[in-house]
């Protein structure tokens, strides 16, 4: 039970959710946005504020062809991204985290918007 | 020092409140500590006015509607309020008991304590440049209007509260409100009234950096367009950028936690011996975040909390319809 940053964020990364999030769980990756699911609180705020419809909750993917954004949040934070040496896991609030700089595989390969 | 009570309850919200009514119903005297000046927790904070639908009884229930009726169900255990009061530390004391200290440096002393906290301690969320100025001209907040009378003063945000502070000063200030998108979250009203009268508003625009000596002088604005950098001259800074929740101090009580979460027994025990934990703030398997849920915990925790301070006492705290808690013309 979390809000999802799905693929439509891709090269766009407006970061309203960011400023909107009321527990700082909404980390900025180097294209796009990523929800930590442990953090989240589920309370949809990142879905009013995103200009793109790119916050979802994810239960509303579930089962859709959209569904492996669930997967890829958590991976930002479960796997060692590109350059790192242990994964992000809970860092406790992304504006003292800062831009983390990169992004999971998957989304790594996605073509240009 | 604030008298001492049988339990301290950290965290007014919900749960809190409810655990605070129910020490009362087990005839214990009880302290609730809030960081916030108003209880409610994450419903005063993040959706006061939204209907909930999933409180037994309730079909329906604004929810400060829920706040409210909490407060007064909350008022039977004659509780020590102590709101705007943040607990920082939970010391052991001889026999048992617990000091909970406060960030003001006040503190209360307790015989047990059930942590409430939630989500966690609301802060301001910070500007992301500047800081070194609060209290030099940059704040969270307006303590007081008449202050800034006559003054140029800078307004950060499109929220609620911007938009409610630059109202209040724009016929008295010179305001000027800054926000990085063209669109607010504010009221309708209160935008309006802000964008019909004296203040200027600056879209598409953030704070880059703060200038000054010993106060703030001015303040660089980034064109989010352009990346174009203008510095305009202000006197006071008010960055009204929301509140974030962090777990705060709570975890850093030796207390068992998992995920930011304090672990709990079947009869919410914490690790600690004589602490207790309900609502959002514990977990265990299987557990659902729900106020409902947080009700139920609350009920548990104080029951056991009582037999903690009295072995004598029953878990059990017999009904709410016995016949002491009953209007006089019922109960004869």
């Amino acid at each position: 039970m979390t809000f999802v940053v799905t693929d439509a964020c891709v090269d766009v990364l407006d970061r309203s959710c960011l400023e909107e999030c009321p527990v700082d769980c909404i980390y900025e990756g180097d294209r796009k946005m990523y929800v930590n699911p442990v953090e989240c609180i589920d309370c949809g705020a990142c879905e009013q504020a995103c200009p793109t419809a790119a916050a979802v909750a994810d239960r509303a993917i579930a089962g859709t062809a959209a569904a492996w954004n669930t997967v890829d949040n958590a991976a930002f934070f479960d796997v060692v991204l590109p350059g790192r040496d242990t994964p992000l896991g809970t860092p406790g609030g992304a504006t003292h985290l800062g831009p983390v700089g990169t992004d999971t595989a998957a989304v790594a390969a996605l073509p240009p918007r | 020092m604030n008298r001492p009570v049988d339990v301290a309850v950290i965290g007014a919200g919900p749960t809190g409140l409810f655990a605070a009514f129910y020490a009362g119903m087990r005839g214990l005297s009880v302290a609730l500590v809030d960081a916030l000046p108003e209880p409610g927790g994450q419903i005063s904070a993040l959706y006061p006015e939204k209907i909930i639908r999933d409180v037994a009884g309730f079909p329906a229930v604004k929810g400060r509607d829920l706040v409210g009726a909490l407060v007064e169900q909350a008022r039977s255990a004659d509780p020590e309020m102590l709101l705007g009061r943040q607990a920082t530390d939970l010391d052991d004391l001889p026999g048992g008991r617990f000091r909970l200290g406060f960030a003001d440096g006040g503190c209360v002393e307790a015989g047990a304590v059930v942590v409430t906290g939630g989500i966690g301690t609301f802060t301001p969320r910070a500007l992301p440049c500047g800081e070194e100025f609060l209290g030099r001209g940059l704040s969270y907040f307006v303590p007081d209007p008449a202050e800034l009378a006559g003054r140029r003063v800078l307004v950060v945000g499109g929220g609620d509260s911007a938009f409610d502070w630059a109202d209040a000063l724009q016929h008295t200030a010179q305001v000027t409100v800054v926000h990085r998108r063209d669109t607010f979250r504010a009221h309708r009203h209160t935008v309006d009234q802000v964008l019909a009268g004296p203040a200027v508003v600056r879209t598409a625009a953030v704070v880059e950096r703060l200038r000054g000596d010993h106060r703030v002088r001015a303040a660089a604005l980034r064109d989010t367009t352009t990346d174009e950098i203008v510095e305009i001259e202000c006197d006071h800074v008010v960055a009204a950028l929301g509140f974030v929740a962090n777990p705060g101090p709570l975890l850093r009580w030796g207390l068992d936690v998992t995920d930011r979460k304090i672990v709990v027994d079947p009869a919410m025990r914490t690790s600690r011996p004589g602490v207790f934990a309900a609502g959002d703030v514990c977990t265990y398997p299987g557990r659902v975040p729900l106020i409902a849920v947080g009700f139920g915990e609350a009920a548990t925790a104080v029951n056991h909390a009582a037999v903690r301070l009295d072995p004598t006492a029953s878990t059990f705290p017999g009904h709410s319809t016995d016949a002491a808690a009953q209007p006089v013309a019922l109960s004869a």
